[in-house]
């Protein structure tokens, strides 16, 4: 999966400056990759971009004509109509049941399958949504804040899980969670502060998600931390 | 317990209007003719309250007929109305612009080509609560619901069937509320027809005593068209809340949260 962003300008419709303006930036996959930023950065912005909600409008956006680009985030809900197990069951193609069965053993939700999604938890809620994302043909999953309810071990476990059970698969993980971003993402794609004129940079970290097996040290740990940080509240100058 | 409660509050209202009515007969010392003393509405009450509830029961029937071809008139050029193509925009502009005009006044037109029977009556009780559905149907299925529609948007499953499911569903308090209020002007549009025109009905029962100036057989009907009014109200809520609580499942079930 390759993804490149060439002088991309985007303005939302009666804003008076751009989000981005002249934004080059490339993806590299498979892997599990996060995207970092302030809040009103243009995180979830440059994800409808990538998913095609929005155009851009300037600049390009190039893509695998064949790659399945999906985009979730954690306000989505599913129909209140019917159990959680019905829903699921309705929108996992035939040939993903037994996927769809081990993530929701791996997520501990298999006990609600009979519930209504407005029963459950944030958590649970926010769970059950990337299951059904799981088990959809893809090629690029941009997840947005969709673990932003669950509890920390919990969450550690699913980001494990993922890049065990989907190697080949891309990920574009946009969380807040500085420390997960850093411990679990092969690179960080770090979002500056937006200056007035738009961004025009993402910063790339290497993150310590591809040291499989290995707990990385606290001391690098920390280092990554910083670094995302600091990047992160750096400010983005548009070039001369 | 949603009638009775509603029954409740009516007589409620109906007996301090009749309170104050009678306060102001007695401190300005006004003469029975003009407003007539409990026993006389009593008396009246009694030697026509058949023939009343007959008139009610049938001024109801045709507002209920007149309600339910407005809701469906209403879904069907609705759907056509939430469409972003031309058909959708004619629609709508056309709605938004025929709304503003008072169907009331046009209902001299409609007894003068359909005569004083059963068609001008539930043609004016229909028009006249269509257009608040419309427009508000218009607005429910046109309005997106992100949160819910976006993954099947996202994931080619989306069509129309399913949009629609989904905003109904989303909406349907909204829609409840929708058709008990239309389900009232239904009510009014009648009465309205009847009192224009019509020959039938509690509308009509009004009108000759109004040239009577019997405010006691006024009372007497007014009294009946409220009764009746909640009653079917109440009906469409208690529909409203039985459908509300089948789609959304009858137990409760809040999951406790886990850990794997």
């Amino acid at each position: 999966m390759h993804i490149a962003c060439r002088h991309l300008h985007y303005t939302y419709p009666g804003a008076d400056s751009p989000v981005f303006n002249n934004l080059d930036w490339t993806l590299e996959g498979p892997g599990f990759f996060a995207l970092f930023g302030l809040s009103g950065t243009g995180k979830s912005t440059l994800a409808r971009l990538i998913s095609g909600e929005l155009s851009p409008g300037q600049g390009e956006i190039d893509c695998p004509k064949t790659g399945c680009i999906l985009y979730t985030h954690n306000a989505e809900r599913i129909p209140g109509w019917g159990t959680v197990g019905a829903h699921l069951r309705s929108v996992t193609p035939a040939s993903k049941t037994s996927l769809l069965s081990t993530i929701l053993k791996d997520y501990g939700m298999e006990a609600y399958l009979e519930s209504r999604f407005s029963g459950l938890s944030m958590g649970q809620k926010n769970r059950i949504n990337l299951a059904r994302y799981l088990v959809q043909e893809f090629d690029l999953l941009i997840a947005d804040e969709v673990l932003a309810n669950v509890d920390e071990p919990t969450r550690n476990h699913i980001l494990e899980r993922l890049k065990i059970l989907f190697p080949q698969k891309t990920f574009l993980y946009i969380s807040h969670n500085v420390l997960e971003v850093a411990r679990f993402s092969q690179a960080v794609y770090v979002l500056p502060h937006a200056s007035a004129a738009g961004t025009d940079r993402i910063h790339k970290i290497t993150g310590l998600g591809h040291q499989e097996g290995r707990e990385a040290s606290e001391e690098l740990v920390q280092e990554r931390v910083y670094a995302i940080l600091r990047s992160a509240a750096s400010t983005s100058e548009p070039r001369p | 317990m949603r009638t009775l409660k509603r029954l409740f509050q009516f007589i409620s209202i109906y007996a301090v209007a009749l309170g104050l009515l009678w306060g102001v007969k007695i401190v300005y010392g006004f003469s029975d003719y003009l407003i007539p003393p409990p026993l006389e509405v009593l008396q009246v009450a009694g030697q026509n309250g058949l023939i009343y509830v007959k008139a009610v029961l049938d001024t109801l029937a045709v507002a209920i007929a007149g309600h339910m071809v407005a809701i469906v008139l209403a879904t069907v050029v609705g759907l056509v109305g939430r469409l972003s193509s031309w058909p959708g925009n004619l629609t709508r502009t056309a709605a938004y612009n025929l709304q503003a005009y008072p169907i009331v006044a046009v209902a001299p037109i409609i007894f003068l080509f359909l005569g004083d029977g059963l068609a001008s009556r539930l043609l004016i009780a229909a028009m006249i609560c269509y257009f608040p559905l419309l427009l508000s149907f218009i607005g429910i299925f046109a309005q997106p619901v992100e949160e819910v529609e976006h993954f099947f948007r996202i994931t080619g499953r989306i069509n129309w069937r399913l949009e629609l499911s989904i905003r109904t569903f989303e909406n349907l308090d909204k829609i409840t509320t929708v058709i008990v209020g239309s389900g009232t002007m239904a009510l009014v549009g009648t009465i309205i027809a009847e009192f224009l025109a019509a020959t039938n009905g509690i509308g009509y029962i009004i009108r000759k005593a109004l040239y009577q100036s019997n405010l006691a057989k006024i009372l007497v009907a007014l009294f009946l068209i409220g009764l009746c009014s909640s009653l079917y109200l109440s009906f469409i809520e208690t529909i409203g809340v039985w459908i509300k609580n089948r789609l959304h499942g009858e137990k409760t079930c809040l999951a406790r949260a886990s850990t794997p």
